[in-house]
């Protein structure tokens, strides 16, 4: 089951959703916020956008402060979902 | 670039889902012909409905058929079945145990410029451990039904319970949901070469490669047998431009991809 950030209106309403799946592409630890085709994801080490298409400025600024304001929420469900790439990672063979 | 997308409307027949999507639509076997004349190459036709279904093999039993594709929302089978794919290079339709998106969103995965990065359809062979997975370009990718893993208290994924969702950029096994995204990275060499052009900053390093790929495979650094967790960790931080190729081929071998890919996650 994924892990959702619950959007106040209109944006969800809109098709905005912002979630983590059970499968995702894992480094580095992202949030994805999804509107119909297209989807942008956001890095949860640094709160920014990982990718300049499709163009960051169409999220609303509502959605954008929705998942940074959710941020140490989303970094604390990322763990518990893929405890193997955590937000903070220390491994084996780190100096 | 995406193939030339053709809609088959036998006049008295419009799809009104299909009504906003910016198409050449094709009424009549003239029409139809004319097109298969003009997109010889390649194009990808959908068919709507059983009448279209019957306009287009009316007008294009027996021609050559080049790389054209059909996604037809109306099942087809037994002989009908048969004829479509002697036609066509690929036939995504409702039949098979394939499951398509709602028609709405396909209306718009199909008039999108992105449609080769979301999946329209799919299916699960159960005996073969296998999800099939239909592109925007109706393209089939095999999905090892082994790689939707089960996360520690999430869902197990159910095969019997396959959906494409959010406009094909999810694909949900009852209650478990898999990013399109994380599908394509892992078996769409193209799709990887895409996505590369997108990103804002990204650690283009071998190292950095290394990482994403071992992560996404679920493997630890002590996971290399021959290479010690120190030495991929050196790897990893750059601290190693080029590795041994001993080494590299030692890392393929457990990652489970060619060394020459290695670089390009």
């Amino acid at each position: 089951m994924p892990f959702r950030v619950t959007l106040p209106e209109p944006w969800a309403n809109r098709g905005w959703q912002v979630k983590i799946r059970d499968r995702e592409r894992l480094e580095p630890p992202h949030v994805t916020i999804l509107r119909r085709t297209r989807a942008w994801r956001v890095d949860l080490r640094s709160g920014k956008f990982l990718d300049k298409e499709p163009d960051p400025t169409e999220v609303p600024k509502e959605v954008v402060h929705e998942v940074r304001s959710n941020l140490q929420r989303l970094r604390q469900e990322w763990d518990r979902m893929f405890p193997e790439n955590p937000v903070l990672s220390r491994e084996a063979g780190d100096e | 670039m995406s193939e030339p997308l053709l809609l088959v409307e036998p006049r008295g027949h419009a799809s009104r889902a299909f009504a906003r999507l910016q198409v050449e639509r094709l009424r009549s076997q003239s029409e139809i012909r004319d097109a298969l004349e003009r997109h010889r190459r390649q194009a990808l036709w959908v068919a709507p409905h059983a009448p279209a279904v019957r306009l287009l093999l009316a007008a294009l039993a027996g021609r050559s058929k080049g790389d054209q594709r059909l996604l037809s929302l109306e099942p087809a089978n037994g002989a009908r079945h048969g004829l479509l794919h002697a036609i066509f290079r690929f036939v995504v339709s409702a039949d098979e145990g394939i499951r398509l998106l709602p028609t709405d969103q396909l209306a718009l995965v199909l008039g999108s410029p992105n449609r080769e990065d979301l999946f329209v359809g799919g299916a699960v062979a159960p005996d073969d451990a296998t999800v099939i997975l239909y592109g925007g370009s109706l393209e089939p990718l095999l999905v090892p039904l082994a790689w939707f893993r089960v996360r520690r208290g999430g869902p197990r994924p159910d095969p019997s319970r396959l959906t494409i969702a959010d406009f094909g950029q999810t694909i949900r096994l009852g209650d478990y949901e898999a990013a399109t995204d994380a599908i394509l990275y892992e078996f769409d060499d193209a799709y990887r070469r895409r996505t590369k052009k997108r990103q804002i900053a990204r650690d283009r390093s071998f190292g950095g490669a290394l990482r994403r790929l071992r992560v996404q495979k679920g493997l630890r650094r002590t996971d290399f047998p021959g290479v010690t967790a120190k030495e991929v960790a050196r790897i990893e931080r750059g601290e190693v431009k080029k590795p041994h190729p001993s080494t590299l081929a030692a890392l393929a071998k457990c990652l489970g991809v060619p060394a020459e890919k290695v670089a390009t996650y």
